[in-house]
């Protein structure tokens, strides 16, 4: 039933903003039952009054009708789809699918040039910010921020200091944590400065959704995400020295034994670049190389998705295994550039987070666009004793650490956990920030023979060439299986949906969208474009 | 009256089994400033390498070079010639209230914080407290200078490179490094901005010319009390033409004079020589 036949019946009720529905379809029987957990979050496909939102209008109408058979066959050949392209994630050593929801996630043009805006917003001041307290610190010295802030984080990298790129980039990719509130508002829950990955599951979902429902893609016009490749390709080759003619650029992985291996191996697939491990690499006399069967080879761009600890052991950690030993100089001496760049994990931590708005004042003399999450900061006595008195309402998490890890959940936490959490703060209260419980929106997700609604997240990506950032239409939209559950992680149970972004009507994408899923130009061709034009001409300067 | 020195340090290490690769860096180089300057300075390897300098964050002159031919000894050779400060006088325009001020806390934020090698500790902190009442600021540094030195036996090899301030102090022995470390927990608990500053000593006090002495790798402190001066928290001695200083940091992890990595077997250090020669 998931045919043309429902666009003419129900036609006539396009115009008016939202279609009027009194009997939702079997699928959704019960969806909006008032006394599901958390029903005052947003549900991205019903408005308050029950009418489906225009963004999911035709989605609506393709999906009511259905049978729960034909549903579940849908949601069998994604996850064969998913087995068959050996896509998984590994979890405590075990390999499993990441599971792909057939309902996706829609964003109208509007929501998302809005989005777009606030992201490009964000990432921009954050490499002047980047750029500055690993220079002069001008930030620091007029006062709009304190220097023990920087000064304390643990990712502030001194090492890295007086390391400049050639281009200037230090975040070539940037992983914007978004969450919608009750009102339906987008707001920034972290920044992912450091590797932030997710994005072949983003290409991939796109991929298999294209695969089993081609009839969605017709009906809908969604913007392509299978170009992210072509893009990180040229922000990697635009970041190396101007004299490297044809920049070698690695990916530098960690190993097979590494969660995101599969989408290392993607990336360096996709851009046709060697996809590297540290041992393959190393430095003398502050170049790089790498070992193959034909010699050595200069490597001019390293897109490494290792940690900083890890990655250069005369500097960091002296016992990793995983870096190259000596690259930290060679980055230094300009001669090879790392991306994203060491010590980018200042701008991660949750408490400079919290001063993004006086940030994106302070370089751009803008308003920050995103809002971010309220967020009580432990460190400044005041926030502190609100947290204390209200403990049990909040989300407490640690500074530092990602993927949800250390957060502790006031709501759900016994007394025991809430006394030892105060002391954790007590002791270091530079440590922590507290933010209150945000209703995360809904979106419709396949539980047994229904649709139930879940909670969602979205990260979308950007990439910077530095001329331009691009991001990635849409994003990883993780939701939370569990009903009533907050948390998206897919460590913890979660799964995740195909994320579209529709174009405007009048909008220059309309060519991208007729082959939903098909790439941009291919890499043979960009690698082409980017040789630059032939030299035909002879220039010389004549001496006056 | 200042000195004019010139300083020869030999380090390196020696290695049981052939080394096929090793990445150092040292920090060797003195710095030139308003109160010493630096008339020439090299650092020197066998076997010979190309060697990168850099400035750090702390603003040290870094060499960093890397082998990559199979060697059983690694030598590093800093010389350099250095005209190096008059007496140093503490600062006394510093009152306690000062030292309060939220815009002097954040900006010696790193100098006040603990450290790994002068970690905080509540006996200590209660001797700071004791040291400093009815003094200046000022006056509490070298308070605290004195009463570290009487505490500690300065004895050659007693800590290891690895010991911090309060082993050394739980000892009552240590090297220059533990004196400084030590006298740094001190200021730092009294709320007064402190750092740890490497370099060489001459050892004679009236130094002969052209007479060239076994010098030796020092450390001492620097205190902000209204301005930054140095004080020899080991020879209860101002710092003055005899100090000749390479790098300062929070504390000795920041200036380690050279450090690195190889791969192969055990190493042990070459023997440390000071030279220092007094020429004008």
């Amino acid at each position: 039933m998931w045919t043309m036949e429902h666009r003419a019946r129900t036609s006539g009720l396009r115009r008016s903003r939202t279609v009027t529905t009194p009997r939702l379809g079997e699928l959704f029987n019960g969806y909006l039952n008032p006394a599901r957990p958390h029903a005052g979050a947003y549900d991205e496909m019903f408005s308050t009054d029950n009418g489906v939102r225009s963004a999911y209008r035709a989605l609506y109408e393709s999906v009511a009708p259905s049978q729960v058979n034909e549903l579940n066959a849908r949601s069998e050949a994604l996850g064969r789809a998913f087995v068959d392209q050996g896509i998984t994630f590994s979890l405590s050593g075990q390999e499993r699918p990441f599971p792909l929801d057939l309902i996706p996630r829609i964003i109208t043009a509007t929501e998302w040039s809005k989005l777009e805006k606030g992201i490009v917003q964000r990432v921009r001041a954050m490499e002047m910010f980047l750029a500055d307290i690993y220079g002069d610190a001008q930030i620091v010295r007029d006062g709009v921020l304190p220097r023990r802030l920087i000064t304390s984080c643990e990712h502030f990298h001194r090492e890295a200091a007086g390391i400049s790129p050639p281009n200037g980039v230090r975040i070539h990719v940037a992983g914007v944590d978004l969450v919608r509130d009750e009102q339906g508002t987008f707001r920034v829950l972290e920044d992912n400065l450091r590797c932030p990955s997710g994005v072949s599951y983003v290409m991939e979902n796109r991929r298999t959704m294209a695969r089993v429902f081609p009839d969605l893609f017709a009906r809908h016009r969604v913007r392509a995400v299978g170009d992210y490749a072509v893009h990180l390709l040229r922000a990697l080759r635009n970041a190396a020295a101007p004299n490297a003619a044809d920049p070698n650029v690695v990916v530098l992985t960690p190993g097979l034994g590494n969660s995101a291996y599969f989408e290392h191996s993607l990336l360096a697939r996709q851009m046709g670049v060697e996809l590297v491990e540290g041992r393959d690499l190393f430095c003398r006399d502050n170049f790089v190389y790498l070992r193959t069967t034909e010699g050595e080879r200069q490597v001019d761009v390293i897109y490494r998705r290792i940690d900083d600890d890890f990655l250069d052991p005369v500097h960091f950690r002296p016992d990793s295994v995983l870096g190259i030993a000596g690259l930290l100089n060679a980055a230094r001496a300009g001669n090879v550039v790392v991306a994203n760049a060491v010590g980018n994990g200042v701008a991660d931590d949750k408490l400079v987070y919290t001063y993004m708005p006086e940030i994106v004042q302070y370089y751009l003399g803008e308003k920050c666009l995103l809002p971010n999450v309220d967020t009580f900061r432990c460190w400044l006595s005041e926030e502190r004793s609100h947290v204390f008195d209200h403990l049990d309402e909040l989300v407490v998490k640690p500074v530092e650490g990602s993927g949800g890890y250390g957060i502790v959940f006031g709501p759900d936490a016994t007394v025991r956990e809430l006394n030892s959490l105060r002391k954790r703060i007590k002791s270091n209260p530079r440590g922590w920030i507290a933010q209150p419980v945000v209703q995360l929106s809904t979106v419709p997700t396949k539980v047994g023979d229904k649709l139930a609604p879940r909670h969602v997240d979205l990260r979308p990506f950007a990439v910077n060439d530095g001329n331009f950032i691009f991001v990635l239409p849409g994003g990883l939209t993780r939701v939370a299986l569990p009903e009533g559950s907050l948390i998206v992680n897919s460590s913890q149970g979660g799964g995740s949906k195909d994320t579209w972004v529709l174009a405007a009507k009048s909008s220059t994408q309309e060519r991208e969208l007729a082959q939903p899923g098909l790439a941009g130009p291919s890499e043979m061709e960009v690698a082409a474009a980017e040789q630059g034009p032939e030299l035909t001409t002879s220039q010389q300067q004549q001496q006056q | 009256m200042s000195w004019r020195v010139r300083v020869v340090h030999t380090t390196g290490y020696q290695y049981e089994a052939p080394v096929m690769q090793s990445y150092n860096e040292a920090r060797l180089t003195p710095r030139g400033d308003r109160r010493q300057n630096v008339v020439v300075s090299r650092v020197e390897t066998t076997p010979a390498t190309r060697a990168y300098r850099y400035t750090d964050y702390w603003g040290t002159e870094v060499t960093s070079f890397d082998l990559h031919a199979p060697h059983k000894e690694l030598q590093v050779v800093a010389s350099s010639v250095v005209e190096t400060s008059d007496l140093i006088e503490p600062v006394t325009t510093g009152t306690w209230a000062d030292m309060r001020e939220e815009n002097l806390l954040d900006r010696y934020t790193e100098f006040l914080e603990p450290t790994r090698y002068t970690p905080r500790n509540r006996e200590l902190l209660s001797k700071a407290r004791e040291l400093k009442k009815g003094k200046t600021p000022s006056e509490a540094v070298l308070a605290a200078s004195q009463w570290v030195s009487e505490q500690l036996k300065y004895q050659a090899g007693s800590t290891g490179v690895h010991s911090s301030a309060v082993d050394a102090w739980h000892e009552r022995k240590g090297v220059c490094q533990d004196f400084a470390h030590l006298t740094l927990v001190l200021l730092r608990g009294m709320g007064i901005p402190a750092r740890y500053v490497s370099g060489y000593l001459h050892t004679k006090k009236d130094g002969a010319l052209r007479e060239t002495v076994r010098g030796e790798s020092h450390a001492w402190i620097e205190a902000w009390t209204g301005g930054w001066w140095g004080y020899d928290p080991t020879n209860a001695m101002p710092v003055g033409p005899r100090h000749i200083w390479v790098a300062l940091g929070r504390d000795y992890a920041d200036v380690a004079p050279l450090k690195g990595i190889y791969s192969g077997g055990a190493a042990t250090a070459l023997e440390v020589t000071v030279d220092i020669t007094r020429l004008a």
